[in-house]
Parts: structure tokens; sequence; C-alpha cells
């Protein structure tokens, strides 16, 4: 399961730093997803163990360690069959295989666990043992051994010009010698520049199996057992760990470790595991800027459930990045999507391509916001605030968003004086949001022009307000034609950047400040088009 | 000769093994349906529907209606209502329409084309507040006896009341209206009626939970989590705010200094009865279900079980007893519903949280296989002790025997922190056990009962006149109040 180089180093630097002081583990739970962020880790037989358990969840959670080989999903089950005497215990399961424990802890504290690893190598399997929560809490603590070293190393040192590793034995070497504490290293004292190691030597396989070798090299090197080349990094670069996979019989193998240094840095790193050893370092130096690697966190694993829209529009209500409160996100057949906030009552974004990735929505607890899935994300006004206002003339500004409300929690953040009635599906499954504003009843469809453009038509029933405007779009705006076109400024979302320009269309179309807004009527017809060439998708 | 006695000796065997060690399965059965491939079915909302039709809300925020689900379940067919939802947690049918309660608002659905889908999502209130947090569930009940519905929001986090009325119960009037009705609220898992049309709702242990409970909601009062306080400021029909709890205190003492705090009817006792109680469903159906007509059959997330309760009212608050039920569901329920025919559907998932059902999510039904268990039927407070009523008949001679019962009383610490331990046992000796005439109850004497605590009672002592032993040899009574006579 080791993925990461840098894991693997990282593993081999626990054990490396062990003999001196204890090895403290930090573990997290993480917050509603039942899991701890460290479910890896690797100590040496016999060390010091400290683990700081810190509990981020909103419920209590305790971290247990069991010998090797537990079936810790068959502890936490017995644990619930007599549960008036598991609860007695805090939950802590009456199993002579426990070996380590932290009290339960409460939400938003820790507790520390002190004890002494033990001395026999093994996946020793920790679980939080409150009822069912094992089933996704869970991770192992390694306790591994060293592993054997090169035996009878040699060296051959060659001088030349390479950009690339030669052809070593076609070459006769400049001077040849062993390696007295059989560890490959760069100590050539008289050369620093253009030239190539070739190390020798032979390395015990403890049994039949896969073994994985690393290299980081600065510039070009290559490991091969046997002859057979098992990971390569050629050229001129600096030193980056590479992996390699080969499988061994048990017994003495050939290494062979091919070098060459062009200029500037020289780096060389070599080590291997197998099945019951860790990382064993083949090599004097160690890459730097991992030396300080602890164990790695879990990487976020929420897996993508995109929702996929077909003949008909698809609707989808949950948390959604820059997409105001209570969002509802539609995508149209024909690849345009939209996300409409109903605490604003107003368009919030538009988008076009894939609509929506519900992975993190519909895993774990849920929680969180998503962006949308496609490209070309367009905000057509700068905040998702109330579509309507009553300006004293076009020249004013539009209305700033009232702070207070926006900052204040509750129902205040709602826009004043609408109301959300809702919405109907029509017979092609279009919605159709209903909502008012005061005494004006408001409908608002939208539909797609292909991929390209997105149609949104209000229609207004009841007394108007004089000076009454919809808002449509902010931003620097100037006239092209029939439309205006529209630099809304680049905006993020999660990391993305979007250069949010667009053209937009309506008529009696009037720039009110950086706004452009339309007289409210009984309909209202607006067009939002993209730029044909893609151009306002920025990476 | 010899191959007939082989057999007598199995028959023997067999009838022995069963009568020392009955099941749940004997008496109650689990079928487990398969559900549509192209969704994760994690069922949170269950409703009736006209002609045997279910609609099933899911956590995904879809709407199935399901058609044949109480016959053979080969044949369930199911049909997609509505979808996009944000977590349909409340399901409610009337007048051909269906009332779903989702994360934002309460919304009436309609299919007016008739084509299986709905196509009008009108809102018919959805003035709470919503922050983006993702614990703000809004749990929904079906219509009570005044036709309206009702509202539970979880505090934000499950720890504070960010938004409006986090922490609150709510009703909805049929025009729209809607009416702060308690405070108190904690994380609530569930809501439902008792025969007489009175709430309920199962809330989950934490802080100012001591254990999970079901509580009786009763209009104007508080629940016991004070985090929602604030919005006695915008909620003038439920007059002044009332006194804050103590920290560290017990229910008992808080009740006497705060008049409007209601004790949980009973404590669902966590780890052993459940630890994230759900769904709440009355027996209605007159016998079909078995022997326990108008009791509560209580959900359960994370031990995929159900509990079952018997409550009474004493001095004007509801208290009872909670037994465990039946255990064995698929995964973590959180919807549920009883048929009038005495078929109990459950499903739920296992997400966020884990379930020990094992499965993702499920979707279930329960039969009485119509054969009555060997159980405590009832549980009744007395001014000494209990009187308790079996399903079937006892025998006298193990059921009089004060040495068959072993009794215990403790309650929770009330306060701020997560949970609490049992706490301040008191064991109480148990005087007498008399069997009425009639062999079908039991009056237990105790020599002290303590107010306020929870009454755990075991009973491996006790036979059925039949030899059996009580399928669920234990009983947790809330004894809120001790009756005068």
């Amino acid at each position: 399961m080791l993925r990461s180089p840098a894991l693997l180093l990282a593993m081999l630097l626990a054990v490396r730093a062990f003999a001196a002081e204890p090895q403290i583990i930090n573990i997290k739970t993480l917050q509603a997803q039942m899991r701890y962020d460290v479910t890896d880790f690797t100590v040496s037989p016999g060390a010091e163990v400290r683990i700081v358990f810190e509990n981020m969840d909103d419920m209590p959670h305790n971290l247990v360690l069991f010998q090797a080989g537990t079936d810790v999903a068959a502890v936490a089950a017995k644990n619930l069959e007599k549960p008036d005497e598991a609860m007695k215990r805090d939950w802590l399961p009456d199993d002579p295989r426990m070996l380590a424990h932290s009290k339960a802890v409460a939400p938003k504290t820790k507790d520390e666990i002190v004890f002494k690893a033990p001395d026999k190598g093994g996946s020793y399997p920790y679980v939080c043992t409150f009822p069912g929560h094992a089933l996704s809490m869970q991770g192992r603590m390694r306790v591994v051994l060293p592993g054997p070293g090169l035996t009878g190393l040699k060296f051959a040192l060659y001088l030349g010009d390479w950009k690339k590793l030669p052809d070593f034995a076609a070459l006769t070497p400049h001077r040849e010698g062993a390696v007295a504490d059989n560890l490959v290293q760069l100590k050539f004292d008289d050369y620093k520049n253009q030239y190539g190691v070739v190390f020798t030597g032979k390395l015990a396989a403890p049994k039949d199996g896969e073994y994985t070798f690393l290299l980081a090299s600065d510039d070009g090197g290559r490991i091969a057992v046997d002859g057979n080349k098992v990971v390569e990094d050629d050229g001129v670069h600096p030193a980056n760990v590479r992996e390699g996979k080969v499988k061994l019989k048990a017994g003495e193998h050939e290494f062979r470790l091919e070098y060459f240094q062009q200029a500037g840095e020289a780096e060389l790193f070599a080590a291997w595991s197998g099945a019951d050893f860790t990382m064993t370092p083949l090599s004097k130096w160690l890459p730097a800027g991992l030396q300080s690697a602890g164990p790695k966190k879990k990487k976020d694993e929420t897996p993508s459930i995109p929702i996929v829209v077909g003949k008909e529009p698809v609707l989808y209500r949950n948390f959604i990045a820059n997409a105001g409160g209570r969002p509802i996100a539609v995508g149209y057949p024909g690849g345009v999507n939209l996300a409409w906030s109903v605490d604003q009552l107003n368009l919030a974004l538009l988008w076009r391509g894939a609509f929506m990735d519900a992975g993190r929505h519909w895993t774990d607890r849920g929680g969180g916001e998503q962006p949308p899935l496609g490209y070309d994300l367009l905000r057509p006004t700068a905040d998702v605030a109330p579509p309507f206002a009553v300006l004293a003339s076009t020249s004013a500004e539009w209305p700033a968003a009232d702070k207070k409300a926006d900052e204040a929690k509750g129902s205040e953040k709602r826009a004043a004086g609408y109301q959300w009635k809702g919405y109907t599906l029509d017979a092609k499954r279009f919605p159709t949001f209903l909502y008012e504003w005061g005494a004006v009843k408001v409908s608002e469809r939208y539909e797609g022009e292909g991929e390209g453009k997105l149609v949104r038509t209000l229609k207004l029933a009841g007394p108007i307000p004089a000076n009454a405007y919809l808002r449509i779009a902010s931003g620097t705006i100037q006239p092209a034609g029939d439309a205006f076109a529209v630099d809304g400024g680049v905006f993020d979302v999660q990391g993305r950047s979007f250069e949010n320009k667009y053209a937009v269309a309506a008529q009696g179309a009037q720039l009110a400040g950086r706004n452009l807004v339309v007289p409210a009527r009984a309909e209202i017809k607006i067009t939002y088009a993209w730029a044909a060439n893609h151009a306002g998708h920025v990476h | 000769m010899k191959s007939l006695r082989l057999l007598s000796c199995l028959l023997l065997s067999t009838t022995l093994t069963r009568a020392a060690d009955p099941q749940e399965s004997d008496y109650y059965k689990i079928t487990t349906f398969e559900t549509p491939q192209d969704t994760a079915l994690e069922v949170s909302s269950i409703e009736l529907l006209p002609g045997g039709k279910l609609a099933l809300g899911t956590r995904r925020g879809e709407i199935w209606t399901v058609t044949g689900a109480q016959g053979d379940p080969a044949k369930v067919q199911y049909q997609l209502f509505a979808s996009g939802q944000h977590e349909v947690l409340g399901l409610a049918y009337k007048d051909g329409a269906l009332y779903e309660t989702n994360r934002y608002e309460v919304a009436k659905l309609t299919d007016t084309d008739g084509d299986g889908r709905a196509d009008t999502f009108l809102t018919v209130t959805d003035k709470w507040g919503v922050s983006g947090d993702y614990h703000e569930y809004a749990f929904g009940s079906r219509f009570d006896k005044n036709g309206d519905l009702w509202v539970l929001l979880c505090l934000t986090g499950s720890f504070s009341s960010e938004t409006d009325f986090r922490g609150w119960a709510l009703r909805v009037k049929p025009d729209g209206t809607l009416v702060p009705t308690c405070s108190g609220i904690r994380s609530p898992g569930g809501i439902g009626f008792d025969a007489d049309g009175e709430v309920y709702f199962t809330d989950n242990q934490g802080p100012w939970r001591g254990a999970d409970n079901l509580q009786h909601l009763i209009p104007g009062t508080f629940q016991g989590h004070p985090g929602g306080f604030k919005w006695y400021d915008k909620a003038p029909n439920m007059g002044p705010r009332p006194v804050e709890p103590n920290d560290k205190s017990r229910m008992e003492t808080e009740r006497a200094r705060i008049k409007e705090l209601v004790p949980p009817a009973v404590y669902l006792v966590y780890g052993k009865i459940g630890n994230s109680s759900s769904f709440i469903c009355c027996d209605l159906s007159k016998g079909k279900f078995g022997p326990f007509q108008k009791q509560l059959f209580i959900g359960d997330q994370s031990h995929s079980n159900v509990a079952r309760v018997f409550l009474e009212e004493i001095n004007g608050v509801k208290q009872g007893v909670v037994i465990p039920f039946l255990q064995g569901f698929k995964s973590g329920l959180i919807g549920g519903r009883m048929t009038g025919d005495g078929q109990l559907f459950a499903g739920g998932s296992d997400r966020g949280w884990g379930a020990k059902g094992g499965r993702p999510y499920s979707f279930e039904r329960v039969d009485w296989t119509g054969k009555a268990p060997f159980e405590v039927h009832e549980m009744r407070a007395r001014p000494d002790g209990f009187e308790l009523t079996f399903t079937e008949p006892v025998d006298p001679a193990t059921a009089g025997n004060p040495a068959s019962y072993k009794a215990r009383e403790f309650t929770y610490i009330y306060r701020a922190e997560y949970g609490s331990p049992e706490v301040d046992d008191v064991i109480p000796k148990i005087t007498g056990a008399t069997v009425a005439p009639d062999k079908k109850s039991v009056r237990l004497t105790f020599d002290k009962l303590t107010k306020g605590h929870i009454h755990e009672l075991h009973l491996d002592g006790v036979k059925s006149a039949a030899g059996l032993p009580v399928l669920h040899p234990v009983a947790y009574y809330t004894l809120n109040e001790i009756p005068a006579k």
C-alpha cells in the first residue's frame, strides 16, 4: 500500500530517529468523517511511542491499539454484545490483545498515549471502539525492522562529459576501489563535475518476494539487480525520488548502481524495502527536505460522483460554492448550467460543460461547499444580491449590499421584502422559479441555446413600483452591437480562476454605474452568451 | 428401529433447543428489499400513500414511490418521484400532495400531469435559518391531529444556534404560518405521534443530553438543551426566556427550578438500547403487528435496531419503559413507518456515523409471524414499585419469586459537556413479587424508588407458563414521577 516514496522515506526516517528520543505521532479525528487523519505510521521495535490524539469531531472517540493480527471488527462487534459492561469501560473492549489506548476523548479535546512499541515486527491495527465507529475509524501502526544492507560494495570512477548515462561497460575506469562502510556515496574530493560512478555489491533478499528500490540522483542514475534495470532517472536534473519494484528469490543478488554528474549539485540516494523490513538506506546521503517529514496525512479521498445531465434538466440543491444561500443548481441539456440562490432570489453562477460532482455531499456526512464541475464560470453580478431595486436615476449606483444584513447570521441574510414560493417543472422538466417582490409576483425561467447561450426570462405580475430596475450584469461594460460586452473581473472558486467575460443582451438594457440594468416590466428576456473560443477559461 | 429412535431424538433436541432459546426471528421477520440500481437508497423518511404505495425520501435528496412493498419483495417497483432536494427528512401525505421537509423548507409536491413524477414544488414555509453547516438537519413530521406539520431544527454543528431557530421545534399551520413551539432541541433523529396523537421526538446524546431520549413535545416548553435560547426574542408567543439550567446538575433538580423544562419521557439508555435514536412509529394495527398495540417503536442508526416503548402519564408527565425489540437490520435506521396492517417499513444508511448493520443503506420490512413472544408487555409505576404485564401467562413459581428479578436505579449528569456516565446508583431491594390470578401480570414492590432515576429491571429468572424465558429480559423505566396511588 505504500504509494508515495516520500511516505517511505518518512517511515524510514522515523525508524532512524527512534534510538535517541520518543517517537511522537500526531493523530486527529476528522470532523464529520468518522476517520482518523493518519491511518498508517511506522515505529521502531521497542521504541517509546507517544501518540498525541486530538478529537476534532463533534462526538467522543478513542484510539485503541491491538496486537498484530487482531480482527478489530470482531472485537468492536463483541463490545456491543454486552453494551452495559462495555459502557462502564468507556467502550474499551475487554480483550487481552489490547496494546495501548486513549481514554474516551470528548469533542475538541486531546489525550496522549505513551507506550513502548512491541519488539516484534508487524502491522498493529488501531480503531475507535465506540459502537459502530470501527467500521471506518481504522489505521495501523507498523513495527518494522531495517533490512539488510549492501556487502562487498565496490566503486569504479569514470571521467567524461555526458548528458545521459553512458555505456560504462565500454569505458575504462579512471579509478576503482572498495567502499569500506558499504554505503553508496559521492566522496570523490578530486572531482566535482563531469564524472560517472558504477557501484557494484551484493544484496541478500531474506525471502522470495517483491522488493522496492528507491533512487534519487543528481544527475542521472540507474539501479539494476542481477543485470535487470529496476529504477532509472536518466539525464541532467535535480534529485527526485524514483521508485521501482522487482521480484527476487531468497538469497544473494548482484546490485549495480550507475550514476553520472554533469555539473552543479551532485547527489545520490538509494534504498530498498521488502515485505518484512522497512525502507533501508543503501546510501550515505538522504534527500534533503524529507528529513523533517512525519507520518503523512491520508489524502482527502472524496470520491467523485458526477451528476450527468441527459435529455432533461437536472436539479441539485446542496451547498454550492459562490452561489449564495440555499442554492439550486440546474444542469440543462446541451451543457449549460446555473446556480440560483433562494436566499437572494437571484442568479448566482453560470457555467458550461459538466454539471456538478455530488461526491462531497453524498459521502460521509455531506458537509462543505462544492464548486461547479464544468468550465467558463460566469458571475453576472459581483455579489449575490436581490435582483430588483428602485433607483432615483440610472446614474445612481446599485444600492450597495447591506453589509450588516449580509454578515448577520440567520434569516436576516435573506433578501428583505422577497418571498420564495417554490418552483414548477414544465413538460420538458425545465424549472420555473417563483417568488414575490413585495406585491409583484415573479416567475423566472432559463433555457439554453447550445453550449454558448442561456436565455433568462422573467415575468412580473402585479403593481410594479416606479423606477424599478432589474440588475442583469456588473463590471466593466461596453456596448457591442445589440449587446453589451461585460468584463466582470476575474474571480476564484476554490482554487480555480475564471475570467468572467461574456456578452449580455436585453431589450432596454442600460448602464447604471458599473451595472447593466433593465427597467422592470411585465416580461424581461435576457441572453447571456459566452465568448465563442472559450476565452474565459483561465487555469 | 434404530433410525426411528434417531429421528425422535432429533425431534426432541430440536424442540428443546427452541424451547430454551427463543429467537427474535421466531416472532418478527425482517425482509430486505432490493433497491434501484442507479442510486443509493439511503432511506431517511417514509410515508404511506393511497393504494398501498409508499413514498421514500432519501439523504441524496430523492423521493421514490414504491408499489408492492407489502407483498413479495421480488415484485416491488420503484418510481423516481422527485430528485435534487437537499436531504428529505420528512414526508407527509395529504389530499393528493406530498409535503416534504428538506433542509431549506417545507414544500408541497404534486404531480399535476399524472406521469408519476412531481412537477410542482411549492414552498409552504422556509422561515428558518440555514448557515451552510452540514449538521443543520431539518426533520419534518406527518400532519398532527390539528392538521399542523412539525419541523425540528438541529443545532448548528449540533452544538450551537447560529441561525434562526436552530435547536427549536416549529409548527407549520395549514396557511403556512410558522409557530415557534418548543426550545431545547439538540440533534433530533426522528419525530412521531403516540396513539393519542401526542407528539414526540428522539434526541441524540451530546451536551445537555446524558443519553439519547424520547421527548414529549408540548407546545411552549423547553426540551433540555439551552443552546437556542436567544430565539425567544423572536418568539413572543413562547413567553419569556426560561431560567438557564445549571451545569453539572441533574434533570430532576433542574425540573424543579425551570418550569418550562420537560424531562425525557424515556431515556433510550445509551449503549444498551441504542446510540443514535431515530424514527418513532406507533402500532395502530389493532393487533396485526402482535401484542404491542399503541406502543412506540424507535429506530436506531448506530445499532441498526428497533426498541419498544410503553408510555403512561403520571401527574401530567409522560414517562415509561424502553425494552429492546428487534435487531439485525442491514444498515443504520433513519426512516420508519408502520402501516395499519401491521407492517413496519424501515430504512436508512450508515453514512457519516457508521452502523452495526454493515450495509451502506437499506430498505426493509418487518412482519409479525403471528406468534407472540414472551415479553414484558407493559410496565407501570406504582407508589412502591411497578406492575408488569406480560404477553403470555407467567410461571407463578418463577415470576412470583423476587429473586427472579434484579433492579438498579441510576441517572445521568445534566451538563454542558458531551454525554454522561451513568451516575447516582441505587440498588433497591425487591421486597415482593405477586402474580395476579390471571397470571398475566406481576406486582413488584421495591424498598425504595428514586424519583428522576432510570429503573433498570432484569428478569432473567422469570419463565412463562410454557417454560420460556423472557425474550428480552431487561426493561428501563424512566421514573419522572412516582404515583401517589
